[in-house]
């Protein structure tokens, strides 16, 4: 069942059939070979229950918060801010590139709205202030990939919603990583300034006054972080409400900027809309392919066939790690989680491993497929915004900042506190 | 002829498109509303069972409208590598494929409904909300779905045969990375 599930799932996805679908046709081709009951006929029930799920309510609306910091300009002041604060160092601008994108990863849930936008706001700069476009773009794209782990965090909500974990505490346990990421990056990006000082480009100082003037552009995004994160963990709002709650104030302070408009806000709709539902179609699929797998006893095969490998538990999370980066090559990245989760996480924690912590080690390798071509979205998202220049470029500037996600991948199998700790600390 | 099918339905799903929205936005009042009670120590309850219906309905309706804007994600492996035909075959073929899977989804959605029907089933809740009441709108947004996805295959299949491959790409193709990021 294992070798139809994989052959099946590649196969149709190089038919180029949507991802959605061809998840829906696995799950109708299990029940046909490999299950004794019909399980065709749970199929509405399914879409149904998956559905109307108060949980998944925080998808349309994480999307509809960052599409609105987008379209208000937001996104541009904190570029600006960060800029006067971060550009001394080797590296300069980038710098700011990977600050802006942790900042907005922390009021956005996804990884590619955090790319597309810093990517559209820093691009322009790259050419003008004369840095290599391979490290400056590189950077916008791994930058972005931090929307995934900083909370909040769509991959984290469907991770929570499909593994029944608690969506809180996989918030806590990704913040520590992603700041470790970002710091991580600029780590990176300074030496590699510092040993080729061509790269960077021009580094530049600006007086105190102009940096404090910079700090009060950042406030409405720390706000909004510290209302939506602190409604949460003072225990005002669930994950869910809390996503209603960042909604609002990012209303108000598009308001406040003058940027509400019925122009925007329709844009700010769409926007949502669309991508809302491919999510959920990919959501459903996979919900309907878990059901079919668990139903026709496929976790009991993995874990014989694990088992008959004779890994230890170390052995299991290296072969699974491997699996990851693999199949980040080829498949888009939620895609990519939801078709393994239902596979892969029960043989991990029944090999005695945290459901919290795989899960943030799992957001690590698929923000490194994010970044891995052939299908690696934010590339295309970065290269996009460029408008010029070549693809290899983009690809080639973040080499040095897989490395880092490798890095991380490591540190969290040899020290699983630095995941675990927060969620441990703050108890519940 | 094609072409105007294809206007139609994308100024049609647009539409549905921003209800649905405004929908959503609704809802976020409705969450405000109750967070605001909780803290005065009242409530409004079942906000909970409300999202999930709100997420149940603005799903199944706004599926029409990413298909039409090529939302639903490809994997354009092979087909990148193909010529004009090739790429449209490719389409085709993806897009049959898809608008069979969605009338079987809508097909057994309905039995859920008929039930709900048959039996005036109230939702276990407080809130005790018939459930035929949100399930007559998610079902119907299926059925949408269904048959944007056969009108939009029987345009884009004559586009083909009349050798118009760049409007069939159009309405049919792979949203394309690209294309996707500058969204």
């Amino acid at each position: 069942m294992t070798s139809y599930v994989a052959v099946g799932l590649l196969s149709l996805l190089t038919l180029s059939i949507p991802v959605g679908i061809v998840l829906f046709l696995l799950g109708f081709g299990v029940d046909v070979f490999f299950s004794s009951f019909p399980l065709i006929r749970g199929l509405g029930n399914l879409v149904w229950s998956t559905s109307n799920n108060a949980t998944l309510i925080a998808i349309p609306l994480f999307v509809l918060l960052g599409e609105i910091l987008v379209r208000s300009g937001i996104a541009t002041r904190t570029y600006t801010a960060l800029d006067r604060w971060v550009s001394w160092l080797p590296g300069g601008l980038v710098h700011a590139n990977v600050a802006t994108a942790t900042m907005f990863s922390a009021t956005s849930g996804s990884s590619v709205a955090t790319a597309a936008t810093v990517a559209t706001v820093a691009m322009p700069q790259a050419e003008k202030l004369g840095y290599d476009p391979k490290l400056f773009s590189g950077a916008i794209a791994a930058g972005g990939t931090l929307g995934i782990m900083i909370p909040p965090s769509i991959n984290l909500i469907v991770y929570g919603f499909l593994t029944q974990t608690s969506i809180p505490r996989l918030f806590l346990a990704g913040l520590l990583p992603g700041l470790a990421l970002a710091i991580g990056f600029m780590a990176i990006t300074a030496l590699i300034c510092l040993m080729r000082p061509s790269l960077g480009g021009t580094r530049r100082v600006f007086p105190l006054s102009e940096m404090m003037q910079a700090l009060l552009q950042l406030l409405p995004i720390i706000l909004l972080f510290t209302i939506i994160i602190g409604s949460i963990y003072k225990g005002w709002a669930t994950p869910t409400e809390a996503a209603a709650v960042g909604v609002a104030c990012a209303i108000l302070i598009a308001a406040i900027f003058g940027s509400v408009s019925r122009h925007m806000f329709t844009d700010a709709i769409l926007g949502t809309i669309k991508i809302t539902s491919m999510i959920m179609l990919v959501v459903i699929g996979a919900s309907f392919l878990n059901f079919t797998l668990a139903s026709a006893g496929l976790g009991r095969e993995l874990e014989e066939f694990l088992s008959g490998l004779g890994l230890t538990p170390l052995g299991t999370i290296f072969v699974v790690v491997l699996i990851y980066i693999v199949l980040g090559f080829f498949i888009e990245t939620l895609s990519l989680m939801v078709v393994t989760i239902p596979i892969i996480v029960p043989v991990v924690v029944a090999q005695g491993f945290d459901p919290i912590w795989f899960g943030i080690l799992m957001i690590v390798l698929i923000e490194m497929a994010l970044i891995t071509p052939p299908v690696g979205l934010n590339l295309y998202v970065v290269q996009g915004a460029r408008k010029s220049g070549k693809m290899s470029d983009v690809m080639l500037g973040s080499i040095p900042f897989v490395l880092a996600m490798l890095a991380m991948a490591a540190a969290l199998i040899a020290f699983p506190g630095i995941a675990l700790f927060l969620p441990n600390a703050v108890g519940g | 002829m094609e072409e105007i099918v294809l206007d139609k339905l994308r100024v049609w799903n647009r539409r549905i498109a921003i209800l649905t929205g405004l929908v959503l936005l609704a809802c976020v009042c409705v969450v405000l509303l109750d967070i605001l009670m909780r803290r005065v120590g009242s409530s409004l309850g079942g906000t909970d069972e409300i999202s999930g219906y709100v997420v149940a309905i603005t799903t199944s309706w706004g599926m029409a409208y990413t298909l039409l804007e090529l939302g639903h994600v490809r994997i354009d492996l092979l087909r990148g590598w193909s010529g004009r035909l090739g790429r449209s075959l490719f389409d085709l073929f993806a897009m049959t494929v898809m608008a069979g899977t969605i009338t079987l989804i809508a097909a057994k959605c309905w039995p859920v409904l008929a039930r709900s029907l048959a039996n005036s089933s109230r939702a276990n809740t407080p809130l005790e909300t018939p459930l035929a009441l949100v399930q007559i709108p998610w079902f119907a947004g299926w059925v949408w779905f269904a048959i944007v996805a056969w009108l939009t295959l029987a345009a884009a299949l004559m586009l083909v045969l009349k050798g118009q491959f760049e409007q069939s790409e159009k309405a049919i193709g792979c949203f394309g990375e690209q294309e996707a990021a500058s969204k």
